[in-house]
């Protein structure tokens, strides 16, 4: 929204002034308010930097960061290759054809995500292990076990593949369904065919949406710390972990965090750069469903196994292997308690789901309003809490929630009132915590479908009076609701398998399904910690089907 | 549409704040009536401290409230919570923790003639603060059709030529490979410990990877033919619920090293009273219990681990493996030399 007719001629600071006391008005004042609220832990991390890193910062450049370095890079390859296929594969062939079980395949290839990485790592471990499953399999069927040695680099790509292809999924399907109509239309007119109207056409325009979700893949691969040290593979965040608890110097910890920021930013910054230059929009969005061709014989078989193969391997084959643990431990294990764990997690989840949704809407519709121009840029610093290990942002969290609740105590204590912590070990700044954290998978989702919307219906609206918030839930809400109901599933399941951050900030009275798993997982009994695990992928499975529903229906 | 979500979003705020209200009048009733709490930070993960904690609020009505994480996250929140701090007991499962949480300044130290006089010397700090409650020696498993007890002797026995390619260890991140490496600079010093670390790197069957369990699983499928891991964990493989664990330990033999020389080597699980404790009284006698007799059982019963505590004996598959001599370092210097452990394991490419 750069205005200013020729922009020629060289800003002076004048006149950039002058520009900025024009264009700022209260959406810009309110954006920047609660970015600095989200940021608020990143920036303390970011303060840390300037006290320097630990002396041993020379020792982990010596020895350590090269291969940090060369596994991250690879992982990020490796399961960017892999998620695509899987993802856009199935997301295309959902939304286009009509085949077997496609409505149910629709839910199920989400269901890959509701169970965590690590779990799922422990899984495969279990699965190819001497004397676990597929060897007992074998045995059964008197052949000669081969095994498969899949805890290593590669392995680790494969199972974090599998269980983030989802977030790709789910967002080129919601452009596909949406947004792929008419073009499809015009494209078929013109006598193209499928497979060329699928790369030319549709995959280029569908770019941002996959790029979008390909973005929250890589940040979570990074992020991962569960699995890539079952795995033995040395990642940063594993590194992150060593120089902080091993090493004892939390100061390099934030060192080698800022790292792994960059990096991140630097993804961001590439997502940027690829859709600069794309900007379509169209009015109808709602008006027409994208209209599904009926796949029939050899085709249909071989959409059916396209799409099959990622809900087996990700969701199928770990949760076989999880309820072969839960059956031979549920007599140790099983407690009525987890159905009151279940409750607990689930109503958590939803809520902070909505509060983080809530925060994507007001930073990405303040900053729309807001004319100027630099504050969308500003909003997005938000999103970086993702790339963040879930224990560094809980320290994060910690410093100013401390300091203030500190403040609290000793204010109230003037006036004779003798308080404990009022929001630290409360679900205060456990809900803050997660919004913080999880705020990019719900801004993403949001704005790829926001982008779309064309501006002239809400500016129009505007015109004749209608106010910001009004024509919001008037106008833009009922175009971007897919977006803000994908939203709202992925942060709800990520929070039900969120770990780290619960552990350090979880109120005493209250337990986390995945709280529970990590228990039994952190102490080697993995075969215990299936039947918590099974409860997460069950809570999560009931709002991924009713929300499906919504998204699909008109 | 609208509706909907918002209906969904009342609903789920509601069951959050039910729940929230109902434990906030549980928790006032129980203050006005007077009822006493203990706050326990702990790492030990195990379901059978359940029951330790269960018998405990029956026996003396104080009520047990724990928070469960990693020892390293507990000593950072406790930081973090500096005087505010809600943590009266903070329980490890290896003294190089609670020696840093003393370095840190988190613990204090207690009078407690039962603590001090029942656990072993070497097993409880100088400055009574901290307390071990169970021991888990770190030893060699070792595949039974391949290779003869005669010929294992001691850790540092283990850069041997010919064990080349043979040895099952894990990650260099986790405490109990940090544990012993912190014991082998105290006992041999630093040199020799670099070397020890980079002989071990040199015959490493495989790059470092998985569990302890998993290091004895490898055993018996043939990657390798030693592993050094954890006691209790055998205990635990012997009584798995799956049957193919529970064959796979038996395959295994168990060695303990150095009993020629100084022992092998023992970490402990333990507990200190926290700095600020607001329930200290209420500490101690929690940690007493901890090594009560009854408690003790529990501990060597569900868990494996050998008891402090002289008087209760081993569970049964642990009394098979034998008494052993145990190496009698003061637990003080593995949490001095952690730090110079893992700077050793980065050194020597030990991943």
């Amino acid at each position: 929204m750069q205005q200013g007719g020729n922009n020629n001629e060289a800003f002076s600071l004048k006149t950039r002034i002058k520009r900025l006391k024009r264009d700022v008005n209260k959406w810009s004042v309110f954006t920047l308010a609660i970015v600095f609220f989200l940021a608020l832990p990143i920036i303390f991390i970011g303060v840390e930097l300037f006290s320097g890193p630990g002396e041993t910062w020379g020792h982990i450049v010596e020895y350590l960061l090269p291969d940090y370095i060369w596994n991250s890079l690879y992982l990020v390859f490796i399961c960017s290759i892999l998620v695509l296929i899987f993802g856009v594969s199935s997301a295309w062939f959902v939304s286009r054809y009509d085949f077997l079980f496609r409505k149910q395949m629709e839910w199920l290839l989400i269901l890959p995500l509701a169970i965590p990485s690590y779990i799922v790592g422990y899984a495969y471990a279990g699965i190819f292990d001497y004397g676990g499953s597929l060897d007992l399999l074998l045995r059964q069927l008197g052949l000669e076990f081969i095994r498969i040695d899949i805890m290593n680099r590669a392995g680790l790509a494969f199972v974090l593949s599998i269980s983030l292809f989802p977030y790709v999924y789910v967002s080129a399907r919601a452009f596909f369904l949406n947004q792929a109509n008419n073009l499809l239309e015009a494209s078929k007119m013109l006598g193209v065919g499928e497979r060329k109207t699928f790369f030319k056409l549709m995959l280029p325009l569908a770019r941002p949406a996959i790029v979008a979700g390909l973005v929250l893949v890589l940040m979570e691969v990074l992020n991962d710390y569960g699995a890539a040290k079952y795995y033995g593979v040395n990642t940063f965040t594993t590194g992150i972990f060593r120089s902080w608890f091993s090493l004892e110097e939390p100061q390099t910890a934030v060192y080698l965090s800022a790292l792994l920021i960059c990096f991140i930013f630097a993804l961001i910054l590439f997502e940027k750069w690829q859709v600069r230059k794309i900007k379509f929009t169209s009015s109808k969005t709602n008006s027409t469903q994208i209209q599904r061709n009926e796949a029939k014989g050899a085709v249909q078989w071989m959409i059916f196994l396209v799409v099959f193969l990622p809900i087996l391997l990700g969701f199928i084959l770990p949760v076989a292997q999880l309820i072969y643990w839960a059956v031979i431990t549920a007599s140790t294990v099983f407690d009525m308690e987890f159905v009151m764990i279940s409750l607990q997690s689930f109503a958590i989840a939803i809520a902070s789901a909505i509060i983080t949704v809530l925060f994507a809407l007001i930073l990405i519709y303040f900053s729309k309003w807001s004319t100027l121009s630099t504050i969308k840029n500003i909003s997005r610093i938000g999103v970086l809490g993702y790339a963040i290990p879930g224990a560094v942002i809980a320290i994060g969290i910690m410093i100013p929630t401390l300091a203030l609740d500190k403040w609290l105590i000793n204010m109230l204590g003037k006036f004779g009132i003798d308080t404990g912590l009022i929001i630290n070990g409360t679900l205060l700044a456990l809900l803050y915590a997660y919004a913080v954290r999880f705020l990019a998978v719900a801004y993403n989702p949001i704005d790829s479908t926001a982008l779309k919307v064309d501006n002239s219906i809400p500016d129009s609206s505007k015109v004749l009076g209608v106010g910001n918030i009004r024509t919001f839930f008037k106008i833009d809400f009922p175009l971007i609701k897919t977006g803000v109901f994908s939203a709202v599933i992925l942060v709800f399941i990520d929070v039900m398998k969120e770990l780290p951050l619960t552990l350090i900030l979880k109120p005493y009275h209250i337990d986390t399904l995945a709280v529970k798993a990590f228990e039994y997982a952190s102490d080697e009994m993995v075969m215990e910690a299936s039947i918590p695990s099974l409860f997460i992928i069950f809570t999560a499975m009931i709002p991924v089907i009713f929300l499906n529903k919504l998204l699909i229906k008109k | 549409m609208k509706k909907l979500l918002l209906a969904v979003a009342t609903i789920s705020l509601l069951v959050a704040c039910g729940n929230d209200n109902k434990k906030n009048e549980n928790s006032a009733t129980k203050e006005s009536s007077k009822d006493q709490v203990v706050n326990i930070y702990t790492h030990r993960h195990y379901e059978p401290d359940q029951d330790i904690f269960k018998m405990f609020e029956e026996k003396t009505g104080i009520k047990v409230k724990v928070i469960n994480a990693s020892a390293d996250e507990l000593i950072q929140k406790m930081k973090m919570e500096g005087k505010q701090s809600p943590a009266d007991v903070l329980i490890t499962v290896d003294a190089g923790r609670l020696s840093r949480a003393k370095g840190e300044g988190l613990l204090q130290s207690i009078n407690s003639d039962i603590l001090e006089n029942t656990i072993p010397a070497h097993l409880q700090d100088v400055d009574n603060q901290w307390f071990g409650l169970t021991k888990r020696a770190r030893i060699i498993a070792y595949a039974k059709d391949r290779v003869k007890p005669e010929d294992l002797s001691t850790y540092e026995d283990l850069v041997n030529e010919k064990w080349k390619g043979k040895i099952l260890v894990r990650s260099s991140s986790n405490i109990y490979n940090q544990s012993l490496l912190a014991s082998i600079i105290a006992n041999n010093g630093e040199e020799a410990a670099q070397t020890w670390a980079e002989g071990i790197v040199a015959n490493m069957a495989r790059s470092p990877k998985g569990s302890d369990r998993d290091q004895v699983k490898a055993v018996v499928a043939g990657e390798g033919d030693l592993a050094i891991v954890n006691s209790y964990y055998i205990g635990k493989m012997l009584n798995s619920p799956d049957a193919e664990e529970v064959k796979t330990a038996q395959q295994i033999g168990l060695f303990f090293p150095n009993q020629g020389d100084r022992g092998t080597h023992i970490n402990v699980s333990g507990a200190g009273v926290a700095k600020y404790a607001p329930n200290k009284e209420n500490a101690i006698k929690f940690i007493e219990f901890l090594i009560s007799q009854e408690a003790q059982q529990v501990f060597t019963e569900a868990n494996y681990e050998y008891p402090v505590l002289e008087s209760v004996e081993p569970v049964n598959d642990i009394k098979a493996w034998g008494d052993f001599k145990e190496d009698n370092l003061s637990l003080n210097k593995l949490g001095e030399n952690n730090k110079k452990a893992v700077l050793i394991f980065d050194a020597a490419g030990w991943k």
